[in-house]
């Protein structure tokens, strides 16, 4: 290894330490250097909420749309974050109807292409639901509280 | 300071063998090249500005969010260069298209909403080989130059074939320390000694997950406080302590299959989707000591073979 080899890898192997541990120490995130979060939080309440889209059929049933097939690529940790961001940004009411008009298109796009078996869409709304966290999970389709965001038709 | 000098150049450029950083070039990116097959990135094309949330990298760099088609050409020659990659057909620059558009791609869905951490090990450890001459060995690349007679098929143990291996290692090193020290700098030892990770293991099953929690195994360790508290004992001791497995072997017996084993449980237990991150435990596997041994077993079935063919004619001619 050429002497001015060394110090190009040593410097990278440096960038990655220092990268890391910068993000440690200020416990900030710089993509892909991270402080990972993840589950970090201690969980205290037995309840949490949380937001998640239905969809509505031409009769008037609602469904959630609570599996990763209905919203790809979102997935089900990462729209309702998206969303949530999005309600708590600016002018929240005209973006998350946009947002939700883009959801509803992709879920038609993929009922299209057969890659989920949902029925078409009269309706796609936008709920925060709040559940208390039960033992065995039971009640994962009868939250406690369900509040209405949203609504958007095709 | 020389003395410190001297160990990092021992723990970095100590010689090692070419084939063993090409095994785990071939590993990893024939696993990930399958992994991806299937994965369509394309879609992240279609959604509009009220989606996009730039994380650090884009907003610095001013990388676009290409449309639909501009995403599918992109993929498509990220998939070619870590198939190209694994099999060592343009072996380096091969692994640099790999790293430059992979590190678009794997970032991109973060600019949506939520940073996920799944994937920084494998840009970490893409960066790492493209920088390499991974494709020193096992490789076509490899075959090719030998066939020519251009060189050895053999090349000599070299620090090149330590670094990248060890970049790895690092890198997994700091996620698992970082993850650790997180929770405790978030929650001290509360995260142990309270139900945090029970009503976690619970709130998983209500479908809030990038992944659905592969069995309801969670809803029993959390019944049951001890063995949620033991879980998560076990997880910030794994996570906090990894560093030593860089420096001892012993800890790196215990840890490096323990972390990989916090890994499975989380998928299982909870959901999140860590199989790429798993990919990237090929780096810690002594493959020159693996093929040495598979190679000795080989050689003493035949040794075996011949022993009983030659008793067999001995007998045949008495």
């Amino acid at each position: 290894m050429s002497p001015g080899r060394r110090t190009v890898v040593n410097l990278v192997l440096i960038a990655l330490i220092a990268g890391s541990a910068y993000d440690i120490v200020r416990d900030q995130e710089h993509w892909p250097f991270s402080q990972y979060p993840m589950f970090s939080g201690v969980w205290r309440s037995p309840s949490f909420s949380w937001l998640r889209l239905f969809g509505v059929t031409a009769d008037g049933r609602e469904f959630p749309l609570d599996a990763n097939r209905f919203i790809a690529p979102f997935d089900q940790s990462r729209l309702p974050k998206a969303l949530r961001r999005i309600l708590d940004g600016r002018d929240p009411d005209t973006r998350v109807r946009q947002a939700l008009a883009e959801c509803l298109a992709r879920y038609e796009e993929l009922r299209l292409q057969d890659r989920h078996e949902g029925p078409r869409l009269a309706a796609l709304r936008l709920y925060e639901l709040e559940w208390t966290i039960d033992p065995e999970a039971a009640n994962v389709d009868r939250p406690d509280r369900r509040s209405f965001i949203a609504e958007v038709q095709p | 300071m020389r003395e410190i000098v001297r160990r990092w150049d021992r723990f970095w450029f100590a010689p090692a063998p070419a084939s063993t950083l090409g095994t785990c070039r071939l590993l990893f990116f024939g696993s990930l090249f399958l992994w991806q097959w299937q994965h369509d990135f394309s879609a992240w094309g279609r959604f509009s500005s009220v989606f996009w949330m730039p994380i650090w990298l884009f907003e610095t760099a001013h990388v676009p969010q290409l449309s639909v088609p501009a995403i599918a050409v992109v993929q498509a020659l990220w998939k070619a260069s870590l198939l190209m990659s694994a099999i060592g057909l343009f072996t380096r620059s091969a692994m640099a298209v790999a790293f430059v558009l992979g590190t678009y791609l794997l970032g991109l869905p973060h600019n949506f909403g939520q940073t996920q951490h799944f994937d920084t090990l494998v840009v970490f450890a893409t960066g790492a080989l493209a920088l390499s001459r991974a494709g020193d060995a096992c490789s076509l690349d490899a075959l090719i130059a030998a066939a020519s007679g251009r060189s050895s098929s053999d090349p000599p143990d070299d620090g090149e074939y330590r670094w990248p291996i060890r970049f790895v290692w690092v890198a997994m090193a700091l996620i698992f320390c970082a993850a650790g020290i997180s929770k405790l700098r978030h929650s001290g030892l509360e995260w142990i000694a309270s139900d945090s990770l029970a009503l976690l293991l619970l709130r998983q099953q209500y479908h809030i997950s990038d992944g659905e929690p592969l069995t309801r195994w969670g809803i029993l360790a959390a019944r049951h406080g001890a063995v949620a508290r033991t879980l998560a004992l076990m997880s910030v001791s794994i996570e906090t302590l990894f560093p030593l497995a860089l420096v001892s072997r012993r800890a790196r017996v215990l840890l490096v299959p323990a972390g990989l084993a916090m890994l499975v449980g989380i998928r299982v237990l909870m959901g999140p989707t860590f199989e790429q991150f798993m990919m990237c435990y090929v780096f810690w596997v002594p493959w020159e000591r693996v093929t040495a041994a598979l190679r000795g077993r080989i050689a003493a079935n035949k040794d075996v073979q011949a022993h009983d063919e030659g008793h067999e004619i001995a007998k045949a001619r008495s």
